[in-house]
């Protein structure tokens, strides 16, 4: 056979790399909606300003900060880009489809959450834009969001959030996203790990399970935040 | 005597690979719970001669499950409802007077329709000849016995080497992949010293064969597998990335 | 022509030594100008083409299916033997030898069946290093079990898919030489005649099956391994591509058929269902290592097996052969069913079958361990019957399986015309009138791995390069010629009478009369009846389509027509062979105990026929057999 070898760059082109590169992408990204999400939770404290002092920490990690949002942003693009080019190549890959299709179940991981993740995957990325521009691009100290933590004045973030989430697009709209969230979740934490060969057989079944688990609470853990101040809490 | 069934079908024609294809509706009379569904397609195809109609095409050989010839989606699924089921292994036993079946060729860039439902698989053929061997010559084998294998080893290499190459895994995956057939005899060589030498070769060059060959990235759906009649495990396609990976960034 | 079988000289231990120490040898520069046709791609014609390959030879080889990967050497199930005596139990290549040629009943050629116990070792060597996954042992080294025939354990075995296995093996080894461009491979290619040219085989003319191209195919020696003619019975175990027609061409073009009538009838298939039935299912002889084979002991008791008591059960063939019970050869076992079904005793709605019980094992042994044994063809069984073998005994019947006879080659595996070189199955030589179980595969890779390497090139060290024939000249003209006019006379008929009920009709009147049982009244008859049926096919067939698209029913009617010549013939040489003899059972030659009896002074030959118009026409040439290192006895398995 050919002696072959392969370099970055075939790596990350080949079938098995794009999938490696999703994979660990992927995860990354789910580990940084984590612990966004609990973040986000911190505003459920008792203390009200624990939401602006975790959001003020964040800010003032300075160059630290930077590195992790280049960092973030070089994986969503990475991110989408393969993702994009993994449903173009699935396109091409079957020019005429068939009349009739389904899963035949067993032992198929097939699920409306596998079957759209390019679409979920594009709403969220557009939704990335529309959730920073709103928020860290949002108004700030200049436009009067101000709030004093510890003698000093901040970014009263917390307002911010009660003011968007009490319209009603904001309110159903970001809810509705974090269960396409979780539903891309469902699939792709499942799906990285299997790429990156962490599945052994017998834990399959298990490791499905607790990519459902985790999708679930994730979306769970974001959508409720939205609802809980439209509906009064918080103000 | 088993009661005998009336179903109706809707096939798939195509005269040739550049010819347009539609579905043409039969029905099939008098047919025995106990014929295989090929059996069944034999009877239509009687009825359609003397007729005066072609033939319904499909391909088919051994008729048990092994030669892996036939192969088609059946109501959209691939080899028909039953897991671990060839075409040829299905029977009418499984379905019910009046029923209307739909049945499609294997759809794939790869596998171009040559006529109805028969399809050209020669792309699999083309991925084993880039590296899904042992290079040894014949004669130039040391005693069988001079290599012990530990059992559980040759036990997993059998049950990926028990791919029939009958391409289901791809008609059924959603992106057209064929992960699961390149991911098994890499896994089958792969988990035996005697295929071990060659492995990172033989992974590097099976892996981009497949993707020349127009077949699509593996999303992990697993229908594959779920598809497979021979019931292969996925874990054969993430042996497969872990070859590659270790071809890849392992010690040259 | 007299039969010159070239068999060396020396004492038979070494015979194929001396061949190889004395054969020319084409010097490996030279192997590169010559070019060999490799038709068949299973057991034998995959080793072969890969082997050639490997020396350096150019290779052209053809199927008639999509991927070489199919063909029907896939479907064996039960294993490959070898003298290896891992399980240290007394065997021996000579045993071995010995047990293949008492097997076949004293009618194949000693020298070559002891050449294939000397190489049935080193098979086993080369697929280990292949990576076919054979069963091992604990330890890691490899587990054995036993077969039909034998007292020793020498079958090696990969589940209950050993054929598919080696077969891979063997395709594995052919894909590296399709890469390394030694070997071209030709896929739906049926071969349609052979060219002959100064007395030599130098071509080929194949149909490509998707576009009905009429190809020629020049070479400097063609090598037939299209396996067997099993589906003249129409029913059998074969897969349904599986035909006669390469064989048969070579045949009319000069090659002599030899011992047509010697086909086996499997002991253990699932029995026939319906008419509708389009193929039959082998159970692995393997099963009758832990299976009990029984009738009730009265003709017509219709109960369940459950219900019926022990001492209301027959175990014929423990109670007939006491010491290899259920594991006597397969003509011995399929002959016997037919006797308790004859007699009424048969089971099932048809009451043409027999039990085999596996309860007694899965007493001994427990579920798990029978599982573990043959849970895929208890799956295969269950899945075809809808019955559970492990709680209702299985249902078996014998069905066609195997033929032993085919084209006549001598020790270097050449047929009577020159450069036509016929392995495996598709020659008769190895199996004598029954082949042992797990033989053909053995038979196979021998021939293709390991033989042929060697014959062939003694053949071609004496051909000048370059002188493959020319494919533009008049012999391959005039087979192209007549292979469009028989493609255009089959489309014209335009009866009514499908292909398929030819076949089926041609299938009954050969198991009727040339299967388990033959008879003079019953052969003259049946020789009748065929050429009847042959000249209805040819006025009344309808054969859907055209040519020049993908069209199986017009390859079919190829074969089926090759088929209405060969039964035929068949049954000439069944009538002409007075004696019973292995799978050639005449009801007119049995002991007083009722088994086969062999006439030596008579038949102790290979009836090899030359063409000659019409089958019954054919002229029979004989090759005395000589046996000098194994005793002609009477085969006992009692």
């Amino acid at each position: 056979m050919a002696d072959k070898r392969v370099d970055l760059k075939s790596f990350s082109g080949s079938q098995v790399g794009k999938k490696i590169l999703t994979g660990i992408t992927g995860l990354g990204l789910t580990l940084f909606v984590l612990m966004h999400m609990v973040g986000n939770l911190s505003f459920f404290s008792p203390d009200e300003q624990a939401y602006n002092a975790y959001a003020h920490k964040l800010m003032s990690l300075g160059p630290l900060l930077w590195a992790v949002e280049i960092g973030l942003l070089a994986f969503v693009l990475v991110h989408i880009v393969l993702g994009v080019r993994i449903y173009l190549g699935k396109r091409a890959a079957r020019p005429v489809d068939y009349q009739t299709y389904r899963t035949v179940g067993g032992a198929s991981k097939q699920s409306v959450a596998s079957r759209t993740m390019i679409w979920t995957g594009v709403i969220l990325g557009v939704f990335l834009v529309f959730h920073i521009l709103s928020f860290k691009y949002g108004p700030g100290v200049d436009d009067g969001y101000v709030t004093t933590l510890n003698g000093e004045e901040v970014r009263d973030l917390r307002r911010l959030m009660v003011e968007k989430f009490q319209e009603p697009l904001y309110a159903f709209g970001y809810p509705i996203v974090m269960l396409l969230l979780g539903f891309h979740l469902r699939h792709g934490i499942w799906s990285a790990l299997q790429s990156l060969g962490a599945v052994k057989p017998a834990w399959s079944p298990v490791i499905y399970s607790v990519a459902a688990v985790i999708g679930a609470l994730i979306a769970i853990g974001f959508l409720v935040l939205p609802l809980w101040i439209f509906f009064g809490g918080g103000a | 005597m088993s009661k005998l069934m009336t179903i109706h079908l809707k096939v798939w024609r195509q005269a040739s690979a550049t010819a347009e294809g539609r579905f043409a509706d039969y029905t099939v009379p008098n047919v025995n719970p106990h014929m295989s569904f090929l059996e069944m397609l034999d009877v239509l195809n009687e009825n359609l001669t003397l007729s005066g109609e072609d033939p319904v095409e499909f391909d088919h050989d051994c008729r048990e499950g092994i030669c892996g010839s036939c192969g088609i989606m059946i109501n959209g699924q691939a080899h028909g409802p039953n897991a671990r089921t060839a075409t040829c292994q299905l029977h009418m036993r499984d379905y019910s007077d009046g029923d209307t079946i739909v049945i499609e060729p294997w759809r794939a860039k790869a596998f171009p329709v040559i006529r109805d439902l028969v399809v050209d698989r020669a792309p699999f053929d083309r991925i084993m000849s880039a590296g899904g061997y042992v290079s040894v010559n014949s004669g130039a084998a040391p005693d069988a016995n001079a290599i012990p294998v530990p059992k559980n080893s040759v036990d997993e290499a059998f049950d990926y080497a028990a791919c029939i190459g009958c391409g289901a895994c791809v008609a059924a995956c959603p992106n057209s992949s064929a992960s699961l057939f390149t991911g098994a005899k890499v896994s089958h060589l792969a988990l035996l010293p005697q295929g071990s030498p060659e492995r990172k070769e033989r992974v590097t060059a099976m892996v981009t064969q497949m993707a020349e060959e127009g077949f699509g990235d593996c999303s992990n759906h697993a229908e594959c597998e779920a598809v497979c009649p021979k019931g292969i495990s996925i874990t054969a396609i993430a042996l497969m990335r872990r070859e590659y990976v270790k071809a890849a960034f392992g010690r040259q | 022509m007299s039969l010159d079988a070239k068999v060396p000289a020396g004492p038979i231990a070494d015979k194929w030594d001396n061949y190889k120490n004395t054969t020319r040898l084409v010097n490996p520069a030279n192997k590169r100008k010559y070019t060999v046709i490799v038709v068949g791609t299973g057991l034998a014609g995959g080793s072969a083409a890969a082997t050639l390959g490997e020396l350096g030879y150019n290779v052209k080889a053809f199927t008639i299916l999509d991927s070489p990967r199919r063909a029907h050497s896939i479907a064996a199930q039960g294993g490959i033997n070898a003298a290896k005596n891992y399980p240290n139990d007394g065997d021996s290549i000579w045993r071995l030898f010995y047990d293949t040629v008492k097997g076949g009943d004293y009618r194949s050629r000693e020298a070559n069946v002891y050449r294939l116990a000397q190489i049935s070792n080193t098979i086993i060597d080369q697929c280990v290093a292949q990576g076919v996954p054979f069963a091992r042992e604990y330890g890691g080294l490899l587990d054995n079990r036993s077969f039909g025939g034998a007292q020793v354990s020498r079958t090696f075995y990969a589940r209950g898919q050993t054929g598919q296995q080696l077969l891979l093996g063997a395709y594995q080894a052919m894909s590296r030489q399709i890469e390394a461009g030694q070997v071209e491979m030709f896929s739906r290619r049926e071969m349609l005649d052979l060219v002959i040219e100064d007395g030599r085989a130098t071509g080929i003319v194949a149909r490509n099956l998707v576009d009905g191209k009429i190809e020629r195919h020049s070479a400097d020696a063609v090598l037939l391994c299209t396996g067997g003619y099993g589906n003249v019975y129409y029913l059998s175990t074969n897969a349904k591509n599986s035909n006669v027609t390469a064989a048969w061409r070579c045949y009319k073009r000069g090659a002599y058929f030899a011992n047509p009538c010697f086909t086996q009838i499997h002991p253990t298939c699932i029995p026939v269902s319906g008419d509708y039935q389009s193929k039959l299912t082998l159970m692995s002889e393997s099963l009758r290592n832990d299976g009990r084979v029984w009738v009730p002991k009265n003709a017509g008791d219709t109960r369940r097996p459950q219900d019926i008591p022990e001492d209301e059960r027959d175990y014929y063939l423990e109670r007939r052969y006491p010491s290899f019970g259920n594991l006597v050869p397969r003509d011995v076992a399929s002959r016997a069913a037919k006797k308790e079904t004859d007699a009424g005793r048969g089971v099932g709605e048809t009451q043409l079958a027999v039990y085999l019980d596996f309860a007694d094992s899965i007493n001994r042994l427990g579920r798990d361990t029978i599982e573990a044994r043959y849970g895929n063809l208890f799956e295969m069984y269950q899945r075809i019957t809808d019955e559970n073998p492990y709680e209702v005994p299985m249902r078996i019947f014998p069905a066609v399986h195997y033929t032993m006879g085919g084209l006549w080659v001598d020790y270097e595996l050449q047929s009577t015309v020159p450069g036509l070189f016929v392995l495996g199955e598709a020659n008769y030589s190895d199996h004598g009138a029954n082949r042992l179980g797990a033989s053909a595969l053995m038979q196979g890779l021998a021939d293709g791995y390991f033989v042929i390497p060697y014959t062939l090139g003694n053949y071609l060290a004496g051909i000048t390069p370059g002188t493959a024939g020319d494919v533009s000249g008049e012999a391959f003209r005039s087979a192209e010629e007549e292979a469009t006019d028989r493609i255009q006379k089959l489309l014209n008929v335009n009866g009514s009478r499908t292909i398929m009920d030819f076949h089926r009709s041609l299938g009954k009147l050969v198991w009727d009369h040339i299967g388990m049982a033959r008879n003079a009244d019953g052969l003259r008859l049946a020789m009748d009846e065929i050429r009847d049926l042959r000249e209805q096919f040819w006025q009344d067939v309808r054969v859907p389509g055209e040519n020049s698209t993908y069209n199986k029913s017009l390859e079919f009617a190829g074969r089926v027509a090759d088929f209405l010549e060969l039964g035929e013939l068949m049954a000439r040489d069944a009538l002409e062979r007075e004696e019973s003899c292995g799978g050639h059972f005449r009801e007119e030659y049995t002991s007083p105990e009722g088994e086969a009896m062999r006439r030596d002074d008579e038949f102790a030959y290979s009836a090899a026929w030359e063409f000659n118009g019409t089958p019954r026409d054919a002229g029979l040439h004989k090759e005395q057999l000589e046996f000098e290192n194994v005793k002609l006895t009477t085969r006992s398995y009692k």
